[in-house]
Parts: C-alpha cells; structure tokens; sequence
C-alpha cells in the first residue's frame, strides 16, 4: 500500500512540466556558482588540508544535488497546511500510519526528483567539469547507503519541524529555522573540515552533519574503512532516535487531535 | 449611454490531453485553441434602462460585462461606455460605474463591512457628507443596520451580497452591473434584493446591467431582455414581446357564483370547462382585460377572473427550440 | 495626488493591522528568518576566513557586499515579492478583475495592500553587518560617495521591485507564474558574489537578461574603486541607472499584460 503511495506522488509529478524545468535549471545554476566559488577561493593552490580542487569540484556536484535532491519544505508546509485545515484529522480515520504515509510520499517525490532533476544535472556537469569516481568500490557502496540514510534523516527533521506546528502553529518560522541550520551543519556548502576546530568537533555529531558531509567524505575516501562503518552505525543511531521523536509526537499530536477536534 | 458594436472576443486555451500518454505528451508540447466567447454582438442602452443579459453557460455573458467595465479587451469591434472606450479610460470609467460580482467578494474578509465601505469611500474619493447619506439610505433600503459592525467572514451569503451592493452604489455610479447577483441566495434574499434593484432603477435612475441565469431577476427587474448563446446574440427586446412572438399565450380563469352554461369570447380560446371554472387562452393580446370581459355580455354572475402569464421558463425553452425561426 | 497617496497608505495600515493579529508568530517569523540569513553568512565567512580571498575580495568587502544585496533586496520585495508572487492565485479566485473596475491603479492596490513587515528581520540583520563591514573596507568615505552608495542602493532596491513585478505580472497572461519566482531565486544567490568568479557567460546573463549583477556587485565593486568585469568605466553610472531603467521595462511589461488579461474563465 505504502508503495502504491508513492507511485502516486512520482506520477503526479510528471503534470508539473515548468516545475521541473525550473528545479533541472535552478539546480544546475547552484551547482555551477559552487564550483566558481571553490575555484576562486582555491586560486592557484593544489590542496588545502588534504582536499584539493577537483575534490572539491565534486563536492560540489554531490552535495550541490544528489544530496539537496529532495525539497524537504515543502513537506513541512504541507504539514502545516494539513494541520491549519484540519485535514489532518482524516488521517486518524484511515487504516494507515501518517507519518508513513508521509515517509511513502516523500520517498516518490525524491525517486521523481532524481529521474527527472539529478541525474540529468549531474550528466551535464560531469560533462563540462568532470565527476570524480568513488574513492574505492567499498567507499562507492557505502556511498549509496549514506545517501539513503541521508534522505531518511532529512525526512525526520523536515517531518519533526512539520509536526511541532500543530503546537507552535506555524510552519513558516520552522522551515526558516531548519533552513537555516541546515545551511551551516550540513556540510552542504562548507565541508566540515574546513571549520574551525572547535566547531567542526560538535558539528561532526550532529545529525545535519549526515544530511550532505559524511556521504561526500565517504564518496572521497576521505574516512578509513572502519571510520566509515563507524559514522555508518552512528547515523543509524540518530535515525532511529529521530524516528523515535516523531512517533513520539505523532502520538500526542493524534491525542490533541481526537481530544481536541483539530 | 453604452453602444456596443460588432464586439468580439477570443480566448486561446491550452489543449489538454488525457491519460497517462497524454500527461507525457502534455510534458513535451503546447497546442492552443481557439474559443470565441464573444462572436459580432451589437445593441446600444439608454440612459435609465434596466437591461438583463442572459444565456446558458459559457454562453459569453460573463465576457461582455467584462468588456463593459474595461477588465478585457474585445478583439474586434468597439464598445462605448459613458462616452468612452473602457479599456482605455479605465479609471475615469471606473469613477462612474459600480460592479458586483456574484461569485467573487469585493469585500475584506476578516474586517467590519463598515470598513470595506470606508476603504471604497477613500478610492472613490467620496465627500463625507454625500457618503454619510448615502450609507444611511442605502443601509436602511436594504436592512444592514444590524451587522453594519460585524466582519464578513461572520455574513450569510444574502447579508454579504447585500453589502456588495450597497458598496457598489456608494458613489452614485450612473450604471450599476451585476454578474449573478442571486445565485446562491435564498429566496427571501432574493426577493429582497430584487425589490431593491427594481426600485433604485425605477426611482433613482440608476441604469441597470445584470447577467443570470434567473429569469425571476429578469421579470421583477428589467423590462428588457438580451439573449445570447454560443457568443451570439439571439434576441433584443421587451420579454413581453418574446412572449408575443412565440405565441405564448395568457390564461385567462373565469369563475362564476354558478355554472352559466357554455361561455364563449371573441378574444379568447376555451380551453376547459370544468362548470363554475372556465379557462381561456388569450388570442388577442391588444385588447385589454375590461375589454375582453365586455364580450362576455350581460347576465352573467361573474365571481372572480384571474389571469396567468405563461411560465418564463417555459417562454424560454420554447424560444431555444425555435430559435432558427426568430433571428433579430 | 495627496489624497491618492492617503489611500494606499490606508491599505498598508489595513493589512499591517491584520498581520499583527499573531504578534507572536510574527516575531517568531522574524527570528528564524534572521537566523537563516546569520548562518549562510557564516558559512560563506567560513570559506573566506580559511581561503583568504575570494576572487580579490576579503571578509569585510564580501560582508559589505552581502549586506548590500540583503538591505536592497529587502528594500524592494517589501513592495514586490508576497504581493507578486500571490497574483497567480488572485487571478485565479477572479479578485484581480475587481480591481480592474475601481479607480484605482491595481499595480498600487497590489503593492500597498500586501506590504509585507517580515522584512525588517532581513534589514536589521543587513544593517547589523552593513555597519561593520563599512568600518573595516577601505574606502575614503565623503559627501559624494555616501551620497552614490545611498542613490545606488535605491536603485538597486527599485530594480528588485520591477523584476519582481514582471516574474508576477505573467500571470495575468499565462496563469502560471509561480517556477519563474525559483528560477530568479537561483540568480538571486548568484548575485550574492562578485562576478569574477564565474565564468564569462554568467557574466554576461547576471548583466543583461538577469540583472541582478546590479542588484549588489556592480554598485559595491563600483565604491570599492574595484574594476567591474565586462563594463568597465560605465560600471558607475549604469550601477545609478539599473532601477530607473527597470521602472521604464517593468511598466511597458505590465501594460502590455493588462491588455491582454484574459480573465479567471466564465
């Protein structure tokens, strides 16, 4: 049932052809500011920290898209429409768990997403600026394990910050707020080994940090085999933790709801 | 005061295809059609006339209001309003016409009615003393003294379009139109509404243009009709002309104190005969009710007489099926 | 005319009044707004601090240029950006006709009745780093050139203005205006850097179809006495004439919309 749940959401994707062609162009014109940027800043020197240019050229390119492949505010927005209507409450009538439900949907988007959007930006890029392969095939598979395990966790905080709005009764400051962390934490625009020690210390264990750093890492050969596994176990764990909050809040939410009337 | 003349309109709209193939095709190509809303319409209003528009749906009655009031362009022919080209001079057009829309509200939703009036009374630049009386008398005419206060969200949709109404003749627009005024509205509302149209047209001289698929609107408001379909117009003129020409008749009931035995009148078609009741069917419509009684001659213990317009709805129905016939 | 510029301040009143019926999620709204712009300044801060330079520039000039482009981003789609970017839907309910019958310019109907006050977050946090940054650049601060950096930032704040009209304005044609908003987002944070980063032909799109190299590079690079890529000497006065041209366009465009408004359907 849930697999049906996201077939649906890939195919209604399909009747929104400028808003395909606005993310395939928006995505590719991100990614090509990143580059510019990172050239820039490298300038004539070969590495820093280890890291060169074409590392960073592809960090870019995953980070830039394959990671932001899915636009997790919308889902936030969604819940928060979905809780200002009270529509919500249809939810607690059906044979069905939401935040599945919502999990199922938002997974058909992402598959749509990297069809339609990603791989189509990435073929063009690769093509004018070059992809670095996997640093080894054990880092290319782990690569793929991270980057599944990012969707899960950027679904959990998306899905969290969307459920807190049935107590704080607005989405948009949420969505700013996760935005804004994300923006920092994630690894997304300044991989975390260019921060500051102290920073990039508590920044490594954060959850944001498995969203767009560890999988680039992984993809560079930048951990070791077991520090790879290691960070793998640890993501896990905050994946868990997360899915945990939210039924957690699924919970009490349902409970306002039934007691309440939305 | 408004001439309209071989006006058109066309709309282009994108093609849309079904089904999984077609939502694919969809993705890749654009084919536009071509829809003519609005197809060489002419007719020209006097100053004081209280016109109803009407037609089926999608018949382009929407469109031309639209034209009227210079929201659209016509993509052939002119239209005059007041002396000008609406679209053109919107703004000075504006000043002098008032427009309500029965599906859409003019009016801000989460604020006291009295404050959408107060804003309508800034853009039309209103002086206080002529918008104070204004607002008294239409506030009195149309009942709205008791929620004059309350936000509109909290309105029954007859409060509420009572109130588009109101706010639509604060300025003493010279033509007031209406696009469906009374759908949706209880029949107390719209009697009410009706009555009020009727009489600021009759008594103020408000010209009157109003679209709907009512023809009770049309009966109690405006004397005259025009009629279209397909962007075509099919008919201009008094109703009781269209009923003429259809040959509907007017049912005339006799009743007597008792049976007078068979009654016949030189005017009037027997139709049935159920002893003290006698019902005719009007052939002549020039001759007047006194004079039809006047055939009836002396003798006769005439109790009450009644007579009976034809149904309009089925004026019109019968007028769509001979259509052909009866091109102005 | 006065009495016409009391109506639309009237509007402005009647809206602000309705949003701050939830103070509290206004304040919110500004707080977390504030703090999404404070952390991707810190990232791109990041960068710099480890790198030194960016394409010639140091921490303070890029602080001044991001703060320049946030306060006359926010100059400009507090007049422009909610109120544009709704027009699809007002299209849609048929409430735009309406305001095709009042005496009234609906451009300026739309603008005042929808100003928007999230912006403040935006102008606090620019002014914030605006001041910093304009103690630290070098630049020999006088008379003429706080004058120019005050007209330009008007300019620049008018152009936003116009950009955005035009990207809403397409509604009143094709009904569906709503991904061009992304697409100009995409430039947006392009023009958050100095252009000789990029490669010529984003260049040369960020100068002509999508100005928004005017929008913060060319004023600021202009008053950092840098050399502005591919206009050179002309850099300072097209910087001043970015916003009164895009009035001129923005206006031919909206016109030519209104007069081929094909209305909600009916």
């Amino acid at each position: 049932m849930y697999l049906s749940i996201a077939a649906r959401a890939f195919q209604s994707r399909l009747a929104y052809r400028s808003q395909v062609w606005a993310s395939f162009f928006g995505q590719t014109i991100q990614i090509l500011a990143r580059i510019a940027i990172w050239t820039a800043a490298y300038a004539g020197t070969a590495s820093v920290e280890g890291v060169s240019l074409d590392d960073m050229v592809t960090y870019s390119i995953l980070a830039g898209t394959v990671l932001a492949a899915w636009y997790y505010e919308a889902l936030i927005q969604d819940i928060g429409t979905s809780v200002k209507t009270g529509d919500v409450a249809v939810f607690l009538l059906k044979p069905i768990r939401y935040p599945l439900y919502l999990f199922s949907s938002a997974f058909g988007e992402f598959a749509f997403r990297i069809t339609a959007v990603v791989l189509p930006v990435v073929i063009v890029i690769s093509f004018i600026y070059g992809l670095q392969p996997p640093a080894s095939l054990f880092h290319g598979l782990m690569f793929a394990s991270f980057w599944l395990l990012s969707f899960i966790i950027l679904f959990e905080l998306a899905a969290t910050c969307g459920l807190l709005s049935f107590w704080l009764l607005t989405s948009f400051s949420l969505t700013y707020f996760l935005q804004g962390v994300i923006a920092l934490f994630s690894g997304s625009l300044v991989p975390l080994w260019f921060f500051p020690p102290a920073f990039e210390a508590v920044a490594r264990l954060l959850p944001f940090a498995w969203i767009a750093y560890y999988p680039v890492a992984v993809y560079l050969g930048q951990l070791g085999v077991e520090e790879t596994l290691l960070f793998f176990a640890f993501g896990l764990g905050w994946a868990g933790l997360l899915a945990l909050g939210i039924a957690m809040l699924w919970a009490r939410a349902s409970m306002r709801l039934i007691v309440q009337g939305g | 005061m408004i001439a309209v003349n071989g006006a058109s309109k066309m709309f282009r709209q994108p093609r849309r295809y079904s089904g999984l193939g077609g939502s694919i095709k969809g993705f890749f190509s654009r084919e536009y059609t071509q829809v003519r809303a609005v197809e060489d319409i002419s007719f020209a209003i006097d100053s004081g006339e209280a016109v109803g528009y009407l037609g089926p749906n999608g018949a382009g009655k929407s469109t031309m209001i639209k034209m009227m009031t210079g929201i659209l362009v016509p993509t052939a022919g002119s239209i005059r309003v007041l002396g000008r080209v609406p679209h053109e001079e919107r703004m000075a057009n504006a000043r002098e016409i008032g427009v309500v829309f029965g599906q859409r509200s003019q009016l801000w939703w989460d604020l006291p009615v009295r404050d959408s009036f107060e804003l309508n009374r800034r853009i039309y630049n209103i002086a206080d003393a002529r918008y104070r009386e204004n607002l008294g008398h239409l506030a009195e005419m149309l009942e709205m003294t008791g929620y004059l206060e309350r936000p509109v969200r909290q309105l029954s949709l007859g409060q509420r379009m009572r109130a588009e109404i109101a706010m639509a003749l604060l300025h003493d627009p010279k033509i007031l139109f209406l696009d469906e005024p009374t759908i949706g509205l209880d029949v107390v509302a719209k009697d009410a509404v009706r009555r009020f149209l009727s009489q600021i047209n009759r008594e103020r001289g408000v010209s009157i243009i109003l679209t709907t698929h009512d023809l009770q609107d049309i009966e109690q408001i405006c004397p005259r009709l025009i009629m279209v379909d397909d962007g075509k117009l099919l008919f201009d003129g008094e109703l009781g002309r269209l009923r003429a020409a259809l040959g509907a008749r007017r049912r005339l009931t006799l009743e007597f104190a008792s049976d007078p035995g068979p009654v016949t009148l030189a005017s009037a078609r027997l139709i049935s005969d159920e002893g003290v009741f006698k019902h005719f069917l009007i052939e002549d419509e020039t001759i007047s009710l006194v004079g039809i009684l006047g055939q009836l001659g002396g003798g006769h213990d005439l109790k009450d007489v009644a007579i009976e317009e034809p149904d309009i709805e089925e004026v019109i129905r019968t007028f769509y099926q001979q259509r052909p016939a009866l091109a102005p | 005319m006065i009495a016409y510029l009391r109506v639309l301040a009237y509007l402005a009143s009647l809206h602000v009044r309705s949003l701050f019926e939830y103070p509290g999620a206004v304040m919110l709204a500004w707080v977390s707004q504030g703090f999404s712009y404070v952390s991707v300044y810190t990232a791109i801060a990041l960068i710099i601090l480890r790198f030194d330079t960016l394409g010639g520039w140091g921490w303070p000039e890029m602080a001044l240029l991001l703060s320049f482009h946030l306060l006359a981003y926010s100059m400009g789609a507090a007049f422009s950006f909610t109120q544009f970017r709704e027009l699809e839907e007002v299209v849609r309910l048929g409430t735009f006709d309406c305001l095709l019958v009042k005496p009234i310019s609906p451009w300026a109907y739309i603008v005042f009745s929808g100003f928007n006050t999230q912006y403040i977050s935006h102008v606090v946090v620019a002014i914030g780093l605006m001041s910093w940054a304009v103690g630290q650049v070098d630049i020999a601060w006088s008379i003429p050139t706080a004058f120019y950096f005050l007209a330009s930032l008007v300019s620049s704040a008018v152009l936003v203005a116009c950009i955005i009209t035009m990207l809403g304005a397409n509604a009143l044609v094709w009904v569906r205006s709503r991904y061009l908003f992304s697409t100009f987002f995409g430039f947006w944070e392009l023009a958050r850097f100095p252009l000789n980063i990029f490669p010529g032909v984003i260049q040369f799109v960020m100068l002509t179809i999508a100005p928004l190299g005017f929008l913060a590079y060319v004023p600021v690079a202009v008053i950092l006495g840098k050399d502005v890529v591919l206009l050179g000497p002309a850099a300072p006065v097209l910087a001043l004439l970015a916003g009164p041209v895009a009035v001129l366009i923005a206006r031919a465009h909206w016109r030519f919309c209104l007069r081929n408004y094909q209305g909600a359907g009916g």
